[in-house]
């Protein structure tokens, strides 16, 4: 108990004498780890806009009118047989009827002169491994025309559409973002550690004199640096906190502002700010401990 | 209770502070060593604290070997057996005399009850028990040495090692702070004092090791200066 008071009254000492190196780490930290958060978040819902759109569905095979459940059991076995394939699911009108409903929620004149007859049925895809997409098409005898339409000889089945072009799109797209913004996120994490290692640093030097006491009355290596890398750890810490907290009022207050007005767009949601932040603080806590090891390096002399 | 065998010291600039010295001090005793600057009174000191290692040759302190000594463990341990008063006092100035002297026990992690203890006990013994809340620089140079004796001697070391602790002292206030030192000597402690004071050391008729370029060219009971 005393010793844990001991380095949390040495600790506190240390960041109000350092105030702006502590105050400089923090917010470097700070700016470090938000961009962190926001990479993770811009690649959610980046993943929440794929779902939405192809429902996480590779390919689909339309079904031509009028949909026998028979020829669908046949297909769906068939397909299913296929090594390529994952799973299958079948989506009868209704179901893509809502579906359609839900994604152009926003525009109500194709909600209502389109009517739910003219959505087709159709057998939704995944892939266990998507270069060997070829085995379905071969399997319903489609063929490829010049225009990239595939007409199918098998009976019941109107095309089969390959999302995986959309997917590789969207999924550029959030490579290109999530790894831009972390790349300045990664070199904002070093630069937070720089500065709070130097931190580290300062203060150690600040306090020579009484590390030098504190060596020759006996006090162990540890008694000596943990209040430094307690301090390490509180500077990087409040930065996550900072960061947390500044995420969810973005989401808040832009987001949620978004919400009304773009309908079909899924956005990201408190759940998700709340999942990226144990990351941030995983994130907050290797800054410290790299920190700290660098920073005082050069005390670990007897 | 300090032995140093055939230790030679060369630093890394290629200085050589002490050549095959060979020191024996028996539990209890009172040592001066003497000698012009340079002459490897500090670096004495410097080697039995093991804040130097020998080039070659053993030290041993309180029957320990201290060159074989680890930076975990053994080298703290080795220090809260060995209080050390210096010339500048070394004291920290943003605390009081109280929590100078209970910062020693402090960070080697005794009790409160036993610092609560020990702390006023030591300051009445070094003649400062009316002063415990008193800063370093409301108090003079004569008394911030005996806050700095007092620090040495709370966690009750075998050894006590004093570099030069009069001078910066005028002789009376040197006097007196010599007589707080027999007096911590007398109750067991092992003291060995680098000094240029020669009024002092002919004063106290002690042992005096003379060191002139790093070779011991005087050892004598109840000695004086020169």
């Amino acid at each position: 108990m005393r010793r844990i008071e001991f380095y949390f009254r040495e600790t506190a000492a240390g960041i109000r004498r350092n105030g702006i190196m502590a105050f400089a780490a923090i917010s470097t930290a700070f700016i470090a780890l938000f961009l962190f958060g926001l990479a993770l978040l811009i690649a959610r819902e980046i993943n929440l806009v794929i779902e939405q759109v192809t429902g996480n569905v590779e390919v689909a095979v339309y079904l031509s009118d009028p949909v026998k459940p028979e020829i669908v059991a046949d297909l769906q076995q068939r397909l299913q047989d296929l090594p390529a394939v994952a799973t299958v699911t079948y989506e009868d009108k209704a179901a893509a009827c809502a579906r359609a409903h839900e994604i152009f929620k926003s525009n109500p004149a194709i909600v209502e002169n389109v009517p739910c007859e003219t959505y087709p049925a159709s057998l939704r895809i995944t892939l266990a491994d998507t270069s060997q997409y070829q085995q379905i098409p071969a399997a319903l005898s489609c063929q490829t025309d010049a225009n990239g339409q595939a007409t199918c000889n098998e009976p019941g089945v109107l095309k089969v559409l390959d999302y995986r072009d959309v997917l590789d799109r969207l999924s550029a797209i959030t490579r290109v973002l999530r790894n831009g913004v972390l790349f300045i996120a990664v070199i904002m994490l070093v630069s937070a550690t720089v500065l709070v290692a130097n931190t580290l640093r300062m203060g150690m030097f600040a306090r020579r004199k009484e590390i030098g006491i504190m060596r020759l009355v006996g006090a162990t290596n540890w008694r000596i640096r943990v209040p430094f890398l307690i301090e390490g750890l509180v500077e990087a810490l409040v930065g996550a906190g900072l960061a947390i907290v500044t995420l969810f009022l973005g989401k808040v207050f832009l987001v949620d502002q978004l919400r009304t007005q773009v309908l079909w767009i899924p956005l990201v949601r408190n759940s998700d700010v709340l999942g990226v932040a144990p990351l941030i603080l995983i994130a907050a806590c290797g800054v410290a401990v790299v920190a700290g090891t660098i920073g005082i390096r050069r005390f670990l002399d007897v | 209770m300090i032995s140093l065998q055939n230790v030679t010291k060369t630093y890394r600039n290629g200085v050589t502070a002490l050549e095959d010295v060979s020191i024996e001090i028996e539990k209890g005793e009172f040592v001066f060593v003497v000698g012009p600057s340079g002459s490897g009174k500090s670096t004495t000191l410097r080697l039995l604290l093991r804040e130097e290692e020998p080039t070659s040759g053993q030290v041993y302190v309180a029957g320990k070997n201290v060159v074989r000594l680890s930076a975990l463990g053994g080298i703290p341990k080795l220090r809260r057996n060995i209080g050390c008063v210096f010339q500048d006092f070394k004291l920290l100035q943003d605390k009081t005399v109280f929590e100078n002297v209970s910062f020693a026990l402090e960070v080697i992690g005794k009790p409160k009850h036993v610092i609560d203890g020990r702390v006023p006990e030591i300051l009445d013994y070094v003649g400062l028990g009316e002063k415990l809340n008193n800063y370093p620089d409301e108090l003079s140079g004569g008394e911030q040495q005996r806050v700095s004796i007092a620090r040495a001697c709370v966690n009750r070391p075998l050894v006590l090692l004093a570099d030069e602790p009069t001078g910066n002292l005028d002789p009376n206030t040197s006097v007196d702070i010599m007589r707080l030192l027999d007096k911590v000597n007398k109750i067991g402690t092992t003291v060995v004092m680098a000094t240029h004071d020669q009024a002092i050391v002919d004063a106290m008729r002690k042992r005096v090791i003379e060191l002139d370029k790093g070779k011991i060219v005087r050892d004598q009971s109840r000695g004086v200066y020169s």
